[in-house]
């Protein structure tokens, strides 16, 4: 997807928008979407036991409108893929993609030579801000993506980073 | 006619109170005005549907449908003016005017009793299932 011209305002101040993007990566508001079985880890990310709340980004929304971050989490069917796009124009901006599992990035385990039901990856129809990898990612990997979002917004990272355990 | 210079004064706090109020409540709605994006990337001219879950909407909201509860709400209505209105006049009733009273009460409570038969005709009393045409 070629590079996207991101709408703003009529006023721009540099200390208004640091603070403005501050605030908004601070509270990030996912929309209620689930596509296929990253969601269930999406579910368990805002539940009690990784709790995403601690990130500040657990008020799902279920109305596109009040939603700031669609998290595509899931295999884009055809038939899927204009209810996505459809959610995404709803999105008010500033609005953000999160690109969960492999199956949203590129397509996944159902790429195949001549498959016809799959849209290989989302950045062919929207543009993706971050990729989080995996099959599903874990709920840690979801919050690592909220986190890497929150640097993309503020240009500082809030937590330290984890380092990889095979590493050690 | 003057006011008292209290009174101005009075005066004065009101009207400086209220452009205090008018200034709190316009400038959020300019300041996010001006500093909210003017419009929101799309790729499908969606942003203005009205059906929020993602599926083109089937028909117009703008329908008409039967309000059937109308008429137990009438009734319901009727029954509670009537017990409401007849309370008091059960309190003063042949104290003083004898036949006022009775033609009073025939006129108030016969007119409530219209509801009745607006009921009765719309087929409120018979044990059957209703039929509402559409439109």
């Amino acid at each position: 997807m070629e590079p996207q011209e991101i709408p703003e305002g009529l006023i721009q101040l540099a200390v208004l928008d640091d603070l403005l993007s501050l605030c908004r990566a601070n509270s990030l508001w996912p929309l209620t979407f689930g596509l296929a079985c990253c969601a269930i880890e999406m579910m368990a990310t805002g539940a009690s036991r990784f709790d995403i709340a601690r990130f500040g980004a657990e008020v799902f929304r279920p109305s596109p409108r009040q939603a700031d971050v669609l998290i595509v989490n899931g295999t884009i069917s055809r038939k899927m893929a204009p209810s996505v796009v459809t959610l995404y124009d709803q999105i008010p901006e500033p609005k953000w993609v999160i690109a969960m599992g492999n199956c949203a990035i590129s397509g996944g385990p159902f790429v195949f030579e001549g498959q016809y039901g799959i849209i290989e990856g989302i950045d062919k129809l929207i543009p993706v801000d971050v990729y989080i990898p995996g099959c599903p990612p874990r709920p840690e990997a979801l919050i690592e993506g909220i986190l890497t979002l929150e640097e993309k917004l503020t240009g500082k990272r809030r937590f330290p980073r984890v380092e990889s355990g095979a590493q050690k | 006619m003057s006011i008292s210079s209290d009174a101005a004064v009075d005066l004065l706090y009101i009207i400086a109170l209220f452009l205090g109020g008018v200034v709190v409540v316009v400038s959020p709605i300019i300041i996010s005005k001006l500093i909210a994006p003017r419009r929101t990337r799309q790729y499908d001219n969606r942003t203005e549907q009205i059906v929020e879950c993602g599926v083109p909407p089937i028909g117009d909201a703008w329908m008409r449908y039967g309000a059937v509860y109308y008429l137990y709400a009438l009734i319901f209505i009727a029954f509670a003016v009537d017990v409401l209105f007849l309370f008091p006049v059960a309190v003063v009733y042949n104290t003083q005017y004898r036949w006022q009273d009775l033609i009073e009460l025939a006129v108030f409570v016969g007119i409530l009793s219209l509801v009745l038969i607006y009921a009765w005709k719309k087929d409120v009393f018979t044990w059957n299932r209703r039929k509402f045409r559409k439109g």
